[in-house]
């Protein structure tokens, strides 16, 4: 029983679930940024995405992609002046 | 909660800097050099709208010598099965030509013929209208450039949430900073609507939520701000449904592979259209193929010339939808070798491609006072983005003409503390139904419901639905900013859902092919129906139908030439042949 439990409070340490009673789930996001070409301070993809979904990543101020809502337009990718963008086809299309 | 306000008066405001919006904004403050344009952009204006990426050529070329404004109000109001507004048609059409001069000298590139001719292709049934832009790419660039030039005040990341009303009078445009979190009140004279299509309704068959046709931050917007603020729709039945190459978003033949020689093929490898031109009809005859035991469709194009393939490519893999050849690797087939699986869309509301969107007339008025509407959201069938541009400069010179008769803005302050209670509410719930999944369920239901071939009973239940929806939104909370700015375009993908539902539940026939194919009226009924669906807000805040009779033509056609798009089948060999 007691080891039990503690499987139960790792599972929950490790899972990131204790005070925020959510599913994580990972997904296999299309913008790639190589962040040794991304510049910092730089922004221009992030005003290029038509739907918003890039941003600076606070821990490296790099741009990431922030949210699962990509249309492959390759916007960004093609307005990147240092060639730092890749867009995949979404997982779900390939 | 006490949001931060940030307050902007203008002469006329417009909400959206796609190509209606820009433009409808470059001609309202070249007119009004010390008046305060205003261009509202949910996005940023550099890559925002329809033609973000470009586009490869545009439908709707009305150039003399190739074709009469006549012969084009002919073919669009066949292609509608009757239903237009006619004025409205000719008006484009007569402004059309001077348009594409116009873009010229703003220096879009054209393909031309040797003798430096515009070089006009047949897609359509019946004439020559569509001009290659193979250079397509520049065109939002500059849009972009024109804006700064002209000292337009453009506002990126702001979405409008609703119009700003005095009574009927639409007096400006209440929304929020996606970034920032701020309400933003603009107080105007007029208000141009310029949002896009309703492109976020059905769900891609991949499931991907914004795997749509249409840019995907064109939610339906327009047509839910116009519906609130009093304003009529039409023709929201009439979807827009469109050949796409399958699980891809973009299209395949018509307009760029036709005039080069591609064809729409079956399984067999058999023509069986007559016309790749997009109509209901045209659909109708592709939904057939795909769900026989011809099924599915392909575009070929292995039987052309190797460089016409590599020309095609050129085109296909750089405007519109350019991650188009990296999805043909990532399959692992090419345009040389393979024959290219095709499928359909799914449904959405645009009258750019079809002729669902806010009534307006030949002016660009929407039914409310104050309010414009041009592009994709507004009612002009089969519009395109050269429809897009004329309207934009058509709403912008007679919405000049009203700012200039009407008195000054009063906006009554209950509205703003009431919009601001709704639209911040999902901030106060971050723990409350997550927005992609309240969008998930809206847009599934639409596809088990509403996607043609509909039927009474199925969209009743899906209407019920909707309905319900209307108390999950309720639920849905939001943890950012950016986060709300999804929850309130999934408040639009339910409005137009329930539009969507309610319009084709009143029209009680068949028409335009597979866009209104009822199964519970398989039939066209003119006797019944030869009049526009409407859709508005009642004074109790419900959403009701009403018609109104299509007016007498300026281009009369005869009873034979109305059916001209119903035989688009290639008619099957006779039996003797066969046997033969």
């Amino acid at each position: 029983m007691s080891e039990s439990n503690d499987r139960e409070r790792i599972k929950a340490a490790q899972g990131k679930t204790v005070d925020r009673a959510q599913t994580t789930r990972r997904f296999d996001v299309p913008v790639v940024v190589d962040e040794k070409k991304c510049v910092t301070g730089c922004r221009i993809c992030i005003d290029s995405c038509p739907v918003d979904c890039l941003a600076v990543d606070p821990r490296t101020q790099k741009s990431h992609m922030a949210f699962d809502e990509c249309w492959y337009c390759l916007a960004c990718e093609l307005d990147c002046p240092k060639d730092a963008i890749t867009v995949k086809i979404p997982f779900l299309l390939r | 909660m006490n949001f931060k306000v940030t307050e902007m008066d203008a002469d006329i405001v417009v909400v959206g800097g796609g190509s209606a919006g820009s433009t409808a904004a470059i001609t309202a403050q070249q007119a009004l050099p010390k008046g305060r344009v205003l261009l509202l952009e949910k996005a940023h204006i550099k890559r925002s709208g329809a033609i973000a990426i470009g586009m490869d050529g545009l439908n709707n070329a009305i150039i003399p010598g190739h074709a009469t404004v006549e012969q084009y109000v002919k073919e669009i109001t066949m292609a509608n099965d009757g239903i237009v507004n006619q004025r409205a048609v000719l008006e484009y059409a007569t402004n059309s030509y001077s348009m594409i001069q116009q873009l010229d000298e703003w220096g879009v590139k054209f393909q031309k013929t040797e003798t430096g001719d515009f070089d006009v292709k047949k897609v359509h049934h019946k004439g020559s209208y569509v001009l290659p832009m193979p250079e397509g790419y520049d065109l939002k660039k500059i849009l972009t450039r024109l804006l700064r030039r002209a000292g337009v005040n453009v506002v990126n990341r702001v979405m409008a949430t609703r119009l700003l009303m005095d009574g009927p009078r639409v007096v400006g445009v209440l929304g929020f900073d996606t970034r920032e979190g701020d309400f933003v009140v603009i107080r105007a004279k007029a208000v141009i609507l310029c949002c896009g299509a309703s492109g976020r309704l059905g769900l891609p068959a991949s499931g991907y939520l914004y795997g749509t046709y249409e840019n995907p931050a064109n939610a339906g917007d327009g047509y839910s701000l116009a519906y609130h603020a009093g304003a009529e729709l039409t023709g929201i039945e009439c979807f827009q449904i469109n050949p796409l190459i399958k699980d891809y978003n973009g299209p395949a033949c018509a307009y760029v592979t036709g005039p080069l020689g591609g064809h729409t093929v079956n399984a067999k490898g058999h023509r069986f259209i007559e016309s790749d031109y997009w109509s209901g009809h045209m659909m109708l005859e592709f939904h057939r193929e795909l769900h026989s035991e011809n099924g599915p469709v392909f575009l070929k194009l292995n039987h052309l010339a190797p460089e016409t393939i590599t020309e095609i490519e050129r085109v296909l893999h750089k405007t519109e939808r350019p991650s188009r050849g990296r999805f043909h690797e990532s399959r692992g087939h090419n345009y040389q070798d393979d024959w290219i699986e095709m499928h359909i869309s799914e449904i959405g509301l645009c009258s750019g491609h079809s002729a669902s969107g806010v009534w307006v007339n030949e002016r660009g008025e929407t039914t409310a006072p104050g309010l414009y509407a041009a592009g994709d959201m507004a009612c002009v069938p089969h519009n395109y983005l050269l429809g897009a541009l004329t309207y934009g400069k058509i709403c912008a010179q007679n919405a000049l003409s009203y700012i200039r008769e009407v008195g000054p803005v009063e906006a009554d302050a209950d509205q703003l503390e009431g919009e601001q209670r709704r639209l911040f509410g999902p901030l106060s719930r971050p723990n409350g139904i997550p927005h992609h999944q309240f969008e998930y369920k809206v847009r599934r239901l639409v596809n088990d419901y509403l996607q043609p071939p509909k039927s009474q009973h199925r969209m009743e239940a899906g209407l019920n639905h909707f309905m319900h929806a209307l108390d999950e939104l309720e639920e849905v909370g939001a943890t950012s900013p950016h986060e709300l700015m999804r929850v309130m375009e999934g408040h639009f993908i339910r409005d137009c859902a329930e539009m969507a539902a309610r319009a084709s539940l009143y029209r009680k026939e068949s028409r335009w092919g597979l866009y209104h194919y009822r199964q519970d009226y398989p039939e066209l009924d003119d006797q019944n129906w030869f009049l526009h669906v409407n859709l508005k807000k009642d004074e109790q805040g419900n959403m009701t139908t009403l018609t109104r009779p299509v007016e007498p033509y300026v281009v009369p056609l005869e009873q034979s030439e109305l059916r001209g798009y119903h035989a688009l089948r290639i008619p099957r060999p006779s039996a003797s042949v066969a046997t033969a």
